[in-house]
């Protein structure tokens, strides 16, 4: 296949998965903070979803969450690794998620947290997403944001080139809120929405918050990584300079999680749309009168 | 009764089936219950249901060649 070499090891990643999968009730609560704050978006959309996919969400928190509402008829669950869905009881499949199985126009709902920032081609997958979704279908998606863990990058970074006297890189880049905006919008998604949120979690040290990353399957995973593990002594003069730049005050660390979250519909004649620009009938002078005219008494700006 | 639930256990959800194209043609699949398969033809290929799981990943289906359709 031509184009950009692929960023993520998927294959790493999967291995990482499936240890993760063993340690993972000890460092779940992000998915489980993704998880809750994507159902209360839903709950705040008065619609009914007939066929719901909560896809490549790790855990089932996402599927569980769904079938809290009362609007959603059939919730199918979607990994790319079979352990993953091996015991949940409801209806699943395996599938890759930059390759989806599903038929033009079968789903309502798709609900995907914390996996799209770690496929390498984030647009195709979205247009995948848009393709099996129905009209006035919904897509709810959660992905790690580019200030996640900008304060490891930065004391590695300073660590590894003080001790070995160069850098590489230890955290992926993830999506910035912004670029998934112009993304969802050139995907042609429908009122599209995205915002972003900064969770601090605090450690004892970056020894701490390297084990729980571990345990979440959230090590590095890049074609690009260095192969060679870093220096005992690299290491900890990182977990140093991790101490004195991002202390919390008590004695711990702080370490940032960025969650960008993304919501869009697929196109339906029932959607409120823009007229063209010049296509308007009325002009607003006659409507406002003379407060429309830059002098007036109104907004100086409404008639220009 | 038990052996109903067994049964059903191990057939995949035919209300899933029915959503699911080939990921790598998007063509229809035609359900192969006795091998417990999904084969695309397009593709010439056959993605395995395990424990009633479709598993609908390429690198894991089988190459059909021309003599076994």
């Amino acid at each position: 296949m031509n184009g950009p070499p692929p960023v993520f090891d998927r294959d790493l990643l999967n291995l990482r998965r499936l240890r993760a999968l063993k340690t993972m009730p000890s460092a779940d609560f992000l998915l489980t903070h993704v998880a809750d704050e994507l159902s209360s978006r839903l709950t705040l959309i008065r619609r009914a979803f007939s066929v719901a996919l909560d896809l490549a969400g790790h855990t089932g928190f996402v599927a569980s969450r769904l079938a809290q509402h009362p609007g959603i008829d059939w919730i199918i669950r979607a990994e790319n690794l079979f352990p993953l869905v091996k015991d949940y009881p409801g209806t699943k499949l395996v599938c890759d998620p930059e390759a989806l199985p599903f038929g033009d126009g079968t789903l309502d709902l798709v609900a995907s947290a914390l996996s799209l920032h770690l496929v390498n081609d984030l647009p195709g997958s979205l247009v995948q997403i848009m393709r099996a979704l129905r009209p006035d279908g919904l897509f709810l998606g959660a992905v790690l944001g580019g200030e996640t863990l900008s304060e490891l990058r930065e004391v590695l970074l300073l660590a590894e080139t003080e001790m070995e006297g160069g850098s590489s890189l230890h955290v992926a880049p993830f999506v910035d809120v912004r670029d998934m905006g112009l993304l969802l919008q050139r995907v042609d998604f429908r009122l599209p929405v995205s915002d972003s949120e900064v969770v601090s979690v605090t450690y004892d040290d970056m020894f701490a918050l390297i084990k729980d990353l571990r345990a979440m399957g959230m090590t590095n995973m890049l074609h690009a990584r260095r192969r060679r593990p870093l220096r005992r002594s690299t290491f900890f003069r990182a977990a140093e300079l991790y101490a004195s730049r991002f202390p919390t005050g008590t004695g711990r660390i702080r370490a940032s999680f960025e969650f960008v979250y993304a919501l869009g519909w697929k196109a339906h004649s029932s959607q409120q749309e823009a007229l063209r620009p010049g296509s308007a009938r009325v002009s607003l002078v006659d409507v406002l009168g003379d407060k429309g005219r830059a002098g007036g008494e109104g907004p100086a700006g409404a008639v220009s | 009764m038990t052996e109903e639930k067994e049964k059903k256990a191990e057939g995949p959800d035919r209300k899933l089936l029915e959503l699911l194209v080939c990921p790598v043609t998007r063509s229809p699949l035609i359900y192969d219950s006795t091998k417990q398969e999904l084969i695309s033809k397009a593709a010439n290929l056959a993605y395995p249901i395990r424990n009633g799981i479709p598993v609908m990943l390429p690198e894991e289906a089988r190459h059909l060649d021309e003599l076994s359709l």
